[in-house]
């Protein structure tokens, strides 16, 4: 599972949720890729599942690239906690996605299996996505 | 050759001037070059669309306000969410220049069976003749071996044209690729090693100084 080695602040502020991405709109690394149509936060177990998910599919072959990191804590206060008492621990990390940013990249796979394979990946994530291909690519 | 494309004049200007122009199915676009001041101009969105899809290094034939000229793509700003062409920058051609642009690098055929391509190079920076700018470099694959390296010195550009990236740039690289159970194993090694990082030293720094 993805998760920083060490971080400066133990816990942060919620990342902001405005605006379209302004880098990481396309596809940089295989011929293939999962777009974020919706903002929203990844969680590392997102991540992880949805890699799971197109890996398992392409059984061999293909190359899967995993274009974002979760390195935003988001803490969490008890159950049953009054208020106060300072800040919750860390309960999840995540990434913060903005609409327009590649989330997933793939290659080495007919397109038909990469679609099947992404459309796995898709069912992991907590955002509308779509299947998107590099200008070029394969003849 | 060159897209013949009926552009208007530009009079107003700012944000609000160039969202009425994309309402009435225009794209604002500027063209510039060889120290000539710039022409703000509005393209017809679908003709231009069109060009665009089959191209990135379109070459346009403008006619605006009773003029004539030739112009490249240089850049194409695109809403990354609904993929809207938003703003075009034009530049200005003259007979004979040749220009630097990147053209994408597009793969052919199948390598050898159990291998995958990767292609390392999405795009190479090519100086052509404005006129011949190939639409993209084809590599064949076809029944490469595992290991097997394209470099840019391998390349078959077309004539006329040439780049300055180092020869001994890998464009694409053939591979076998993992099983899914080979990645856990590396992954659970890494994790093995990890933990004990983990043990020896505090996986994150205190704030609270």
């Amino acid at each position: 599972m993805l998760i920083p080695r060490r971080t400066k602040h133990r816990k942060q502020h919620h990342p902001k949720r405005r605006g379209a991405a302004t880098g990481g709109t396309a596809i940089s690394f295989g011929e293939f890729g999962i777009q974020a149509v919706e903002g929203g936060y990844l969680t590392n177990r997102q991540i992880e599942s949805a890699r799971i998910a197109m890996t398992r599919h392409i059984k061999r072959g293909g190359k899967v690239w995993i274009n974002i990191y979760p390195d935003r804590p988001l803490t969490k206060k008890p159950a049953e906690t009054r208020m106060g008492s300072g800040k919750g621990s860390v309960e999840w990390w995540i990434a913060n996605i903005k609409p327009g940013r590649v989330l997933f990249e793939l290659a080495g796979v007919p397109e038909p299996l990469a679609r099947e394979a992404m459309r796995r990946a898709q069912h992991k994530l907590p955002m509308k996505t779509r299947f998107v291909r590099r200008e070029g690519g394969d003849i | 050759m060159a897209e013949a494309i009926n552009a208007t004049l530009r009079t107003e200007f700012g944000k609000g001037a160039a969202r009425r122009a994309r309402r009435a199915n225009l794209i604002p676009a500027v063209l510039y070059g060889h120290g000539t001041d710039p022409v703000h101009l509005a393209l017809p969105s679908h003709e231009t669309f069109l060009i665009l899809k089959a191209t990135s290094n379109a070459l346009l034939e403008l006619s605006f306000d009773g003029n004539s000229e030739t112009a490249l793509v240089k850049s194409v700003q695109k809403d990354v969410v609904t993929n809207d062409i938003e703003h075009i920058d034009l530049l200005l051609l003259r007979r004979g220049e040749k220009v630097n642009v990147e053209v994408s690098v597009v793969t052919e055929g199948e390598s050898a069976p159990g291998t995958i391509h990767s292609v390392e190079l999405q795009s190479l920076a090519v100086e052509s003749l404005a006129i011949a700018i190939p639409t993209h470099i084809v590599v064949s694959v076809e029944g490469l071996e595992d290991g097997t390296v394209v470099r840019v010195s391998d390349l078959q550009l077309p004539e006329g044209t040439t780049t300055e990236v180092d020869p001994e740039t890998p464009v694409v690289v053939i591979s076998v690729p993992h099983l899914e159970e080979e990645l856990e194993e590396l992954e659970a090694e890494n994790a093995l090693g990890t933990d004990a990082a983990s043990d020896e030293a505090p996986a994150e720094e205190s704030d609270e100084a």
